[in-house]
């Protein structure tokens, strides 16, 4: 089996999401699917060979020999993703996706469909069919019941069944040959704790079929005159997909130690989800029109966030439960030999003030656009307001989650400044005591003024990255829309100016802070979503036509199937980090936004 | 049968189980919100629905307390330590059998089988309870044998 080979690693880009809302799965450009993580986004990879190795398995249904030019894409507006390869006897494409509404029917909750057909020709393919469990990538016990395989490991199992009388043997490698007119229809259900719902090729279709006229209906929801509306859709679709159904709660992205340097050792667990990234997709959501999806989130936080309140934890599994302590996977090789792997993720401790400014700046949106906070949200939101009252002056770990030390980030004052001028705006229009009320006022007053006398610096022109630091912080692009400054001032308009000369990644690229100055080894790429604030920032402060061309470079940037990891290259242009990653989908969308926003107002 | 007893202690062991409940909520040890979750069932509004849930495990505990009265007429006596046989009993079956099945018949509450169409806001339980905490299987029996405890030394003073 090919399989038993090492091979190069795959660009991370090359990879595509297929998706339930519940787990994701990502596929490259040959057909083989390198991570699947049962039953959830959380749970453990049966296919893992994106970071642990030959040995942690894979699915692969392609051309069997090199096979030519390749065309990708997504069906519109639908996440069912399409492959086609050119090969000598003829084309060959693979359609796939998975089920992601599966209520009220007898389904599986994990169904992968993947159909290959064949035009001009018979073609030669291939499956390749390894599951392995976990860290250490056990191998399942075997059995068959007629067309369908059955792999089995204590609680869970997984089943294929395909409308072909080969035979597959997990592990080796069998060939296929596809006829025009004859499709060979591949469906991989799972059961965890529960019994298999067997489901029959052709039933399976239907299901897919369906999900995507429902995905269809989702999208033309969204508004039509939206500027690079595909690209927003993808994003809006991508976002959606990382949103864990069962709870709302929107997962950061579905893979683990996708390195931030090609063989480094920034490698982290990002299968949970951040208050502050649910926050920025409210209103990703509420600005694109997905009123729905906007609400699910604050429904999220409220729940999720309910043992530890008024205190705002940095993040939760998708349940809302603390992550289980880091660990690192010693025997797994990581994506091109990045090492460690990481599970779990030790930022659940740190103190961020940032967050406390983001959800709240979430509430006072969602209210803003004529949803009622009901009482017990407004009484969360006080309390988060309090405790930044109470906790702005102590330092923080700040939006980057640095582990070496605290300081006073003057991106996470700005966000305290932000949560307490929300609160007190919401205040107006919810029961209230008035000296609370007061303190939150004169709270903000006095955070301002300790921004503006300590975290600017007068000889640049220039917010700083914390107090007295000589560096800035791409974080500070944000500034334009909180409303701390006018956007067209002086000192907005040189902290940007100063971002975008000393954080120059190559346009259009920006590093988050000063390459290296984090405490950790090694380097890291240029970090996306900064590029798409930017974006945000130029077109919040009227100049739209800066905004315009930027945002144009970015979407070029794009994986061929529309999608963006965490960081990029500056010299490769290669994608890097965990993939896909939802802030940066978040911060297309509201770059896309803030051009339209800023377009209707200067007409 | 003590009928006098029942209508009487089984209102106050509910009262004092659904007070158990809401103090480990607010000692930070479960997310499993009883009266919010039924009340859930009749409004989406929490608070709201935290007061009608309430009224409805009042009237939930009191059907479960002719139980446990009927248990004690069998057996001949009411004691405390039988009440909190029955207590640990009630808990194992309100989170082994009760909770998951409230997954298929609430309207507010997602199952794990949840997509993209489901407009369900209540996070299921999952496994006995453990996604609304590590505590929550403790909690649940322990304030259900605080419930068996009660209704079994007042109807065994009665």
């Amino acid at each position: 089996m090919s399989g038993s080979r090492t091979r190069e690693p795959v660009p991370i880009e090359d990879y595509a999401l297929l998706g339930d809302t519940r787990t994701a799965a990502l596929v490259d450009s040959d057909g083989s699917i390198d991570w699947l993580c049962i039953p959830r986004f959380e749970g453990q990879p049966v296919f893992g060979r994106l970071v642990g190795g030959e040995a942690a398995g894979h699915f692969k249904l392609g051309p069997a020999g090199p096979a030519g030019p390749v065309t990708r894409r997504y069906r519109p507006s639908t996440n069912t993703l399409e492959t086609t390869w050119e090969t000598r006897s003829g084309r060959l494409t693979l359609t796939e996706g998975m089920v992601a509404e599966v209520s009220g029917e007898l389904l599986p909750s994990t169904l992968l469909v993947r159909r290959l057909s064949a035009e001009g020709g018979p073609v030669a393919a291939v499956i390749e069919f390894d599951p392995r469990l976990g860290d250490r990538h056990r191998r399942p016990r075997v059995r068959r019941r007629g067309a369908l395989l059955v792999c089995t490991w204590p609680a869970l199992a997984v089943a294929l069944t395909m409308d072909s009388p080969a035979q597959v043997e997990p592990g080796l490698a069998q060939p296929l040959t596809i006829t025009p007119g004859h499709p060979l229809t591949c469906v991989l259900t799972v059961a965890d704790r529960e019994p298999l719902v067997h489901v029959d090729p052709v039933t399976a279709w239907n299901a897919l079929e369906r999900d995507e006229l429902r995905w269809q209906d989702w999208c033309a929801e969204i508004d039509p005159d939206l500027p690079h509306r595909d690209a927003v859709v993808r994003s809006l679709l991508t976002l959606r997909l990382l949103t864990y159904s069962p709870s709302g709660a929107p997962v950061a992205a579905p893979t683990t130690s996708l390195p931030e340097s090609l063989g480094g050792g920034r490698n982290w667990d990002y299968r949970y989800s951040w208050p502050r990234d649910a926050s920025i997709g409210v209103a990703a959501f509420l600005g694109a029109g997905k009123q729905a999806e906007a609400r699910a989130f604050m429904a999220w936080l409220l729940s999720a966030t309910r043992l530890d309140r008024p205190r705002l934890p940095v993040l939760l599994t998708l349940h809302g439960k603390h992550p289980r302590s880091e660990r690192e996977l010693t025997a797994w090789p990581g994506y091109a030999a990045s090492t460690p792997v990481r599970v779990g993720n030790a930022a659940s401790a740190q103190h961020q003030l940032d967050g406390y400014g983001w959800v709240l700046d979430a509430a006072w949106l969602l209210s803003r656009s004529g949803h009622r906070l009901y009482s017990e949200t407004w009484r969360a939101m006080a309390g988060f307001a309090d405790r930044v009252a109470e906790h702005w002056r102590e330092p923080d770990a700040g939006i980057w989650e640095i582990r070496a030390d605290s300081a006073h980030h003057v991106h996470s004052k700005m966000m305290a400044w932000l949560a307490l001028d929300r609160a007190v705006r919401l205040a107006e229009h919810h029961r209230t005591a008035g000296s609370r009320r007061r303190r939150w006022s004169q709270e903000r007053d006095a955070l301002r003024e300790d921004i503006t006398r300590h975290g600017f610096d007068p000889e640049r022109g220039t917010y700083t990255r914390s107090y007295g630091s000589a560096e800035v912080d791409a974080a500070l692009l944000v500034l334009p829309q909180l409303g701390f400054e006018a956007p067209e001032s002086a000192r907005v308009q040189g902290t940007l100016d100063a971002v975008a000369r000393e954080l120059d990644a190559g346009r259009p690229l920006l590093f988050r802070y000063p390459p290296g100055h984090d405490g950790l080894d090694g380097s890291e790429g240029a970090f996306l979503p900064c590029s798409f604030w930017m974006v945000q920032a130029l077109a919040r402060s009227g100049r739209l036509p800066e905004a315009q061309v930027l945002l144009d470079e970015l979407v070029a940037l794009a994986s061929p199937v529309g999608l963006y990891a965490e960081e990029m290259d500056p010299r490769t242009r290669r994608h890097l980090g965990n993939y896909p990653q939802a802030l940066t989908h978040s911060g297309l969308i509201q770059a896309a936004l803030a051009l339209r926003d800023a377009a209707a107002t200067e007409r | 049968m003590d009928w006098a007893g029942w209508s009487l202690f089984g209102l106050l062991a509910t009262v004092g189980l659904t007070a158990l409940m809401i103090s480990a909520q607010l000692g930070g040890l479960s997310r499993l919100d009883l009266p919010l979750i039924l009340g859930t069932v009749v409004t989406p509004d929490p608070d709201r629905a935290r007061a009608a849930g309430f009224l409805i495990h009042l009237a939930v505990g009191q059907c479960f307390a002719l139980g446990y009265a009927g248990c004690f007429v069998l057996l001949g006596q009411a004691t405390w330590w039988i009440g909190g046989l029955l207590g640990a009993l009630h808990g194992a079956v309100a989170l082994t059998v009760i909770l998951p099945m409230l997954v298929g018949v609430h309207p507010r509450m997602a199952s794990h089988r949840a997509g993209p169409q489901s407009v369900a806001v209540l996070e299921p339980p999952g496994l006995i309870g453990l996604n609304y905490g590590a505590q929550t299987p403790l909690v649940t029996i322990a304030a259900h044998v605080a419930y068996g405890i009660a209704l079994g030394a007042l109807l065994e003073i009665s």
